[in-house]
């Protein structure tokens, strides 16, 4: 009779184990990201999550160690710019980019912006040459566009103009007080900086690139991919569906990421702030990227070979 | 045995990148997360055969080396005042045991804002933690001079200013460089990371460019070119301990 009862036990046991839904363990930033957020903010919206998926998200500050978590086997999946996944293919990484967070875009979008002292000297990007950009991290796009609008004016960046990293919060404030000729600002920081008056646009990111492009992207490793082909195929399909939802609810979805702590930004701030271009199905741009990797290969010299995009790229994981 | 002495370290250092390289083999972890060691030295020699990264080596050594000397010219002057004056010990002492322990690389921020983002702020910085174990280790020294010394040398009429250049400076010549073997090491220390935060140049940027493009092998690189520069100022300290203090030779007996 014991026996019987430990090997039941362990049958059942084990048949729970069996119907616990795969774990996705996804890495993710501070910025830009709000459809993916609402998925744990508001997992009502997702009817999937729980049932044939759960998730886990985990927060990064930066690239290199969202990646080197994800080497470490800590991730199955992350948020990256598209030019830092290119910059991990070029490095032999195993991952595929499988779905569109927010691209670059020109129109009533947000898109990066540099700016500079209102009362300043510089008047035209070619002024300058002398001069130091104030950029988020070295390789990252902020530190490309800004490299990207120096090569435009036909300035060599690093030994005409200095590009230097610096934090979001201090940049407005580092250009203000001309420690920096220029400085770049995203969201909610433009919008913070515009209403203290004092700074100009220079460029922005769509103007010197000349197109629209990824700027965030959802990638998972290609071993979670093959292995849990269904658990990704009802991940996206939530994900897809919440970011139709927010963008038809953009101002409701706002005020729960910020009453989830999602977003530390004053409410009346956030919600007033423009937001970045998301395709409502999350198909990424791949020509942006083919471009993005030539430009990063031919004129910055950041990748010794040319990155085969097709080959990173799987959008068959996302709903048809 | 003085040969194992001898070899004993070399066979330490050995065996560590021995270890290293079974574990980057081992398949364990990424080779981009764990590179082995042929790829750090393949990595070395770009480094020292091109002219870019040697230059950015000298601009963190130009930089670690001006932070250091300024500590040293202020910090030598006010630890024998702390020493020799008790007025001034009161005035000062509260101050530096009293901020010690504060990790003045907070304080970064700050320094960029009054000096800028080039080498002056990362130059103020390494004076300013270099400046700590210099003035402690030199008030030490300074207040440990052998009173019968310096009653010998005033029984014998010297003046305040000959007791303090033959008897308080050599006395205290020891303490003063302890405290400079401490500070080598803060001022490289301190210049990487202030380059790692925000420069466009140095031994710190190539860290951080390093890690951007996910190159792990080319950050150990001058992760190691740093341990180098390292260690070959504080043999340089060493050297210039033997030569000026050359009356008292380290003689410790271990039991």
């Amino acid at each position: 009779m014991r026996i019987f009862i430990t090997v039941l036990g362990l049958f059942l046991f084990g048949n729970a184990l069996a119907q616990t839904p795969p774990l996705i363990r996804l890495g993710r930033g501070f910025a830009a990201e709000e459809q993916l957020w609402l998925m744990s903010a508001r997992p009502d919206l997702t009817p999937n999550q729980g049932k044939r998926y759960q998730l886990k998200q985990i927060l990064f500050q930066a690239n290199p160690e969202r990646f080197q978590a994800y080497l470490a086997g800590e991730l199955d999946a992350g948020t990256a710019p598209g030019l830092a996944i290119i910059f991990g293919r070029a490095q032999g990484m195993d991952f595929k980019l499988v779905a569109s967070i927010c691209l670059e875009a020109a129109g009533n979008h947000f898109t990066t912006v540099y700016m500079v002292k209102d009362d300043g000297p510089i008047k035209r990007v070619q002024d300058l040459k002398g001069g130091t950009i104030g950029v988020v991290g070295i390789k990252t796009a902020t530190d490309l566009w800004a490299r990207a609008g120096l090569l435009r004016a036909g300035l060599v960046p690093d030994t005409d103009t200095k590009v230097v990293p610096m934090a979001f919060p201090v940049i407005g404030d580092a250009v203000r007080t001309g420690k920096v000729s220029a400085g770049v600002f995203v969201e909610p920081f433009y919008s913070a900086e515009m209403a203290k008056g004092g700074l100009r646009k220079l460029f922005t990111a769509t103007e010197v690139l000349g197109y629209d492009h990824e700027l965030l992207d959802i990638f998972f490793s290609e071993k979670f991919l093959k292995a849990n082909p269904d658990a990704v195929r009802a991940f996206l399909a939530d994900y897809v569906a919440v970011t139709k939802y927010y963008l038809a609810n953009t101002e409701q979805a706002k005020t729960d990421l910020h009453k989830a702590g999602f977003v530390r930004t004053p409410l009346p701030v956030y919600l007033k702030t423009s937001d970045w271009k998301r395709d409502p199905n999350a198909r990424v741009d791949v020509e942006s990227l083919k471009k993005l990797s030539t430009f990063m290969h031919d004129k910055l010299q950041w990748l010794d070979k040319p990155v085969n995009v097709d080959s990173m790229v799987d959008l068959s994981y996302l709903p048809r | 045995m003085r040969y194992l002495e001898k070899i004993f370290p070399f066979v330490l250092i050995g065996a560590a990148l021995v270890i290293w390289e079974a574990a980057a083999r081992s398949g364990l972890w990424s080779p981009l997360l764990f590179p082995s060691l042929a790829k750090i030295s393949a990595e070395l020699v770009w480094f020292f055969t091109r002219s870019a990264p040697l230059m950015e080596a000298w601009v963190s050594l130009q930089r670690a080396l001006g932070g250091f000397a300024l500590a040293a010219a202020v910090g030598i002057v006010l630890g024998m005042l702390m020493g020799r004056s008790k007025f001034v010990a009161a005035l000062l002492d509260p101050l530096f045991s009293g901020t010690y322990a504060v990790p003045k690389l907070a304080l970064f921020p700050i320094f960029i804002f009054v000096f800028g983002i080039g080498s002056l702020s990362k130059v103020a910085l390494v004076f300013l933690e270099c400046l700590y174990p210099i003035v402690i280790m030199t008030y030490a020294g300074a207040r440990d001079v052998n009173r019968a010394l310096l009653w010998s040398a005033q029984n014998m009429g010297a003046s305040r200013a000959a007791i303090l250049r033959r008897v308080v400076i050599p006395a205290t010549a020891p303490f003063i460089f302890a405290g400079f073997r401490v500070a080598v090491p803060v001022a490289m220390i301190v210049v990487v990371i202030t380059e790692m935060v925000s420069s466009a140049d140095g031994l710190g940027y190539l860290v951080i460019y390093a890690l951007a493009s996910l190159r792990t092998d080319r950050m150990l690189a001058v992760v190691v070119v740093i341990a180098i520069l390292g260690y070959a100022l504080d043999k340089a300290v060493v050297l210039a301990r033997d030569r000026l203090i050359y009356w008292e030779k380290l003689d410790t007996y271990y039991v």
